[in-house]
Formats: C-alpha cells, sequence, structure tokens
C-alpha cells in the first residue's frame, strides 16, 4: 500500500527483517505457525466439554449406588463405599438423567479423541509428547527444579518433560475409560471383555480409577498452566505464543516466574548470517 | 465495545440461554438431542445384541443370598390375594396361534432350566442367584407366535408395572419367567410367583409379579422406560 506522495506506509513484505540464510529455524520459532494447530486446539476444547460431561454425570450415575462390592459380598480397595460424591460436582440431576447425559456425550468423547489421535499421529504432532530414554531423568531433573533443588531450568522441547509424560497419558487414559467404560455397559455382550477386566465389579472400579487420574491430572496441569506458564493459554485459544517467554527463557517455577528479558531488537536477529 | 467485552457478554448470555430452562435432565434445549443419542445407542446395541452371548459363573462362586435386594413400587409387598382374585395364571397371548393360561402348576411342568447369572441393576450393583424357571423362547414356541411378534410386553400385578422388550432380548436363551430362585420356590419381595429374570437387560426391564407376556408388533413402553430410563436397557 502505497500514500498519495507515493512513500510506503509500512508494507510488512517491505519492513521485515531479512531472515537467516541458514533455515534453521522453524516457522514456529519464527513466530509465523501457531503453537498449536487450529486442530489440536478444537479437540482440546472440545474435550473439556466432552470430558467434564462425562465426569461429572459419571459421578451422579455413582452416587446411585457409592460402592464396589457384588451384593453380599466385601471389596477390597474402597475405603469410601456409601459415600456420595457432593451434589454441586454432579451434572445429570437423578440416575436417569446422568445416564442419558453419560450415553450422549460418550459418542463425543470417542469422536473428538479419534479425531485428535488421528491428527497428531498423521500430523506429526505424536513425536514432541512420545518417551524419549532421557525422559525419566529430565522428569526428576523438572522436580528438582521446581523444588528449588536446581538452580537452572532444565532445557527442553516443545514441552518440558512433565508435561510431556502428562499430555501423552492423557489419551491412553482416554482409551482405557473408554474399553472399561464398554466393560460395564455390555458385560453380556461383551463378555470377554468384561472378563479380561477382572469382571463387572473390577472393570467398574478400573473406570471409577481411570476418573480419578484424568481429574488429577487436569486439576495440576489448569494450575500449573496459570502458575508457570499464562502465555499457554493463548497458544491453546488463538495458536498464538510469545516465543521470548517459555518457562525455560523466564526460569519460571510455579508461582515464582519473572518476564523473560527483553528480546534483543529484531535487526540483531540475523546479525550471525549478515 | 472491545473484543473482551465482547466474548464477556456473547458467552455469557450464550450460557444463560442454554442453563434458562433446566430440568432434571439438564437444559431443555438438549432433551431432544439426548432422545436421539438414545434412539442411536439402541440401533447400535440392537446391532451388537447376540443371542449366542451368555453370562454365568462357576459352582463355586458366592451367591447374594438374603441379601439381593427386594423391589416392589407397590406401597407393599405385592401378594396374589387367591380369595379376591382367584388362582393366579400367567397369560401368554397377543401375537400368538394359541394363547396360554397357565397355573403355576402348569408353568412348573414346562420344561424348565436352572442358570446362575448375573443380576445388573441400573443403579450400578449387581447381585446373584441361581434362578429356576422356564425360557420366554419356550414359551413363545408353547404358544405359537407369530412373526408379527417383533416386542413382548411383560405385565405385573404391581400396581402398573411393565416393561416391554425387544424380541430378540425376550427369546435369549437366558431369559426365564422364573418360579426359582436359589433352588427354592420364588419369595414375594422377589416376585412371586413368577417374575422374568435375565443378565441381558437391566434390572428394571425384569418384570417382577408376572401376569402376562404379551408378544407384539409394537413396542408398549414401561414403568421405568416412560420415566426417563432407557427403554433398551440392555445388557
Amino acid at each position: 500500500m502505497t500514500s498519495p506522495n507515493g512513500q510506503s506506509l509500512g508494507d510488512p513484505a517491505e519492513t521485515a527483517p531479512p531472515q537467516p540464510a541458514d533455515g534453521l529455524r522453524s516457522d514456529v520459532q519464527r513466530g509465523r505457525a501457531p503453537r498449536h494447530h487450529w486442530v489440536v486446539r478444537l479437540t482440546h476444547w472440545v474435550n473439556v466439554i466432552a470430558l467434564g460431561l462425562m465426569i461429572t454425570s459419571g459421578l451422579r450415575i455413582f452416587n446411585a449406588y457409592p460402592a464396589f462390592a457384588r451384593r453380599g459380598e466385601t471389596f477390597c480397595c474402597y475405603p469410601f463405599a456409601g459415600k456420595s460424591i457432593p451434589a454441586s460436582l454432579t451434572f445429570g440431576g437423578w440416575l436417569a438423567g446422568a445416564r442419558n447425559w453419560h450415553f450422549a456425550a460418550m459418542w463425543l468423547l470417542f469422536a473428538n479423541g479419534l479425531i485428535y489421535i488421528g491428527f497428531i499421529y498423521l500430523h506429526g504432532e505424536w513425536r514432541d509428547l512420545v518417551p524419549r530414554r532421557g525422559d525419566p531423568r529430565d522428569m526428576w531433573e523438572m522436580v528438582r527444579f521446581y523444588l528449588f533443588a536446581r538452580r537452572d531450568h532444565p532445557h527442553q522441547g516443545k514441552h518440558n518433560a512433565l508435561q510431556k509424560v502428562t499430555y501423552f497419558s492423557m489419551p491412553i487414559l482416554g482409551t482405557l475409560a473408554v474399553l472399561t467404560g464398554i466393560g460395564i455397559w455390555k458385560p453380556v455382550q461383551f463378555a470377554p471383555l468384561t472378563n479380561a477386566l477382572g469382571g463387572y465389579v473390577w472393570a467398574r472400579y478400573w473406570h471409577f480409577l481411570i476418573m480419578v487420574a484424568l481429574v488429577l491430572l487436569s486439576v495440576v496441569h489448569v494450575v500449573m498452566v496459570f502458575a508457570v506458564d499464562p502465555y499457554s493459554l493463548r497458544a491453546i485459544i488463538t495458536g498464538g505464543y510469545n516465543e521470548g517467554k517459555p518457562p525455560e527463557a523466564r526460569n519460571a517455577r510455579p508461582f515464582f516466574w519473572r518476564r523473560a528479558p527483553a528480546a534483543p531488537p529484531r535487526d540483531a536477529e540475523g546479525g550471525l548470517g549478515s | 465495545m472491545n473484543r473482551r467485552r465482547f466474548f464477556t457478554l456473547g458467552s455469557g448470555s450464550v450460557l444463560a440461554t442454554a442453563l434458562g430452562a433446566c430440568d432434571s435432565f439438564g437444559p431443555k434445549s438438549a432433551k431432544s438431542l439426548l432422545r436421539f443419542a438414545e434412539r442411536k445407542n439402541e440401533q447400535l446395541e440392537r446391532w451388537l445384541f447376540s443371542n449366542g452371548s451368555r453370562n454365568g459363573f462357576g459352582k463355586g462362586a458366592r451367591l447374594s443370598g438374603r441379601a439381593f435386594p427386594r423391589y416392589f413400587v407397590s406401597e407393599t409387598i405385592p401378594m396374589w390375594n387367591e380369595a379376591q382374585r382367584g388362582t393366579w395364571r400367567l397369560e401368554v397371548g397377543g401375537a400368538v396361534r394359541s394363547p396360554l393360561s397357565l397355573t403355576l402348576d402348569d408353568l412348573m411342568k414346562m420344561r424348565s432350566v436352572s442358570q446362575r447369572v448375573d443380576h445388573f441393576c441400573v443403579e450400578g450393583w449387581t447381585a446373584r442367584a441361581e434362578w429356576t424357571g422356564v425360557r420366554v423362547s419356550e414359551l413363545a414356541r408353547a404358544a405359537g407366535v407369530t412373526s408379527d411378534a417383533q416386542y413382548v410386553d411383560f405385565q405385573s400385578f404391581d400396581s402398573d408395572y411393565h416393561e416391554s422388550w425387544d424380541i430378540d432380548s425376550a427369546l435369549h436363551p437366558q431369559t426365564l419367567v422364573a418360579y426359582g430362585m436359589d433352588r427354592a420356590m420364588l419369595g414375594p419381595g422377589h416376585g412371586a410367583p413368577a417374575r422374568v429374570h435375565s443378565p441381558v437387560k437391566l434390572g428394571y426391564k425384569n418384570t417382577k409379579y408376572l401376569t402376562r407376556v404379551l408378544f407384539m408388533p409394537t413396542r408398549a413402553g414401561g414403568y421405568w422406560s416412560d420415566r426417563g430410563y432407557e427403554w433398551y436397557g440392555g445388557v
């Protein structure tokens, strides 16, 4: 675009700094590509709704019989038998309502999970999540860093080692939730599946424990977003991310983080090659 | 209006609309969606259903015995009053060539089976018992059920309790009209003199205090299915 006198009004193509010639920097690092693909962002938020509906309606279903033992028997491994989940954490109103929601929202969870897993498999995002040999050590270093036993933030890729193991286990837990759910839904038609889970009583118990794990990981996830990297909130909504301020650059511990030092002037970026 | 304000007001009004009309099922606007999901689930479940599926457990397994819950919808335990209503009879009718009217003795003279199976309650608990009775498929054969029969309504003398089933589940070999439980005659808390029992349906589909088995071309709802629980209720 030009003004009447022919001067440039700041067309980005003309004022953009020269790109590094080495070509090593990815589109993400240059801030061109979103940090999360739109499919990942969409499935993330659909998953919030689907998991939220499944967990709250599931807890209402659980309240109809908040125990695991078969009638006339005892169950080894649930110390809170008979104690209901507070109604405020449940959804569906009553058993039939909650079941209606549970058996409708399960398709949302299932379809969304398939799209997400299929996408990250085909598009390559799984590489950011798949466990690698150094991960246990890196996880330990992250724990040490968070506990002030280590001074500098361990070096990381897109995610730190604790995030990686969390985000990698979420789809696995989701798959297990679906499988154990089918085992409870159809213990006669899919008797081999239910039997493989240890029978109906145990299938129901695994289904419950997987829910607890999903809730714990989600709660920690949300707390850490606000406590360590609030910039990632924008990344999961619009895809934009301030590449100058990742937790590593800010040496960010939960609730103890500072803004990264101001990025060097853009002109200096191409300095290596010029 | 800036962008942040737009999103705040926008999402607030959407949420208010969605929650504005709530009943025990949640937002009323979701009801048609839930009904749609239930219909689709039923199609899938009927497609998955196999006449060869079996439930059961070994001889060594513990039975629930006295811990097996008693359940009825009347205010007191329904008892068949012979003085008032004459001899109890099980009517087998509808889309059949020769309707049956069976006394308990007649029923007990028919070919019987005993099976140790789970009882799956919609609430999430299970209980175990040994059930003795006549297969519904045996009754259907004896009455000469016609091809019009696509559904079966199981009716009772427990107030207006009844539940209708798809014919495939009713004719499953583990679906019984049971008169014995744990090698004794069925007790009044469990549906005496006879009840439906099958592991392929949730407990509420298994009508107790049975009076009539009605083969029908259309479904007839049911006590709990008319009150919000899934009509299919398959296990």
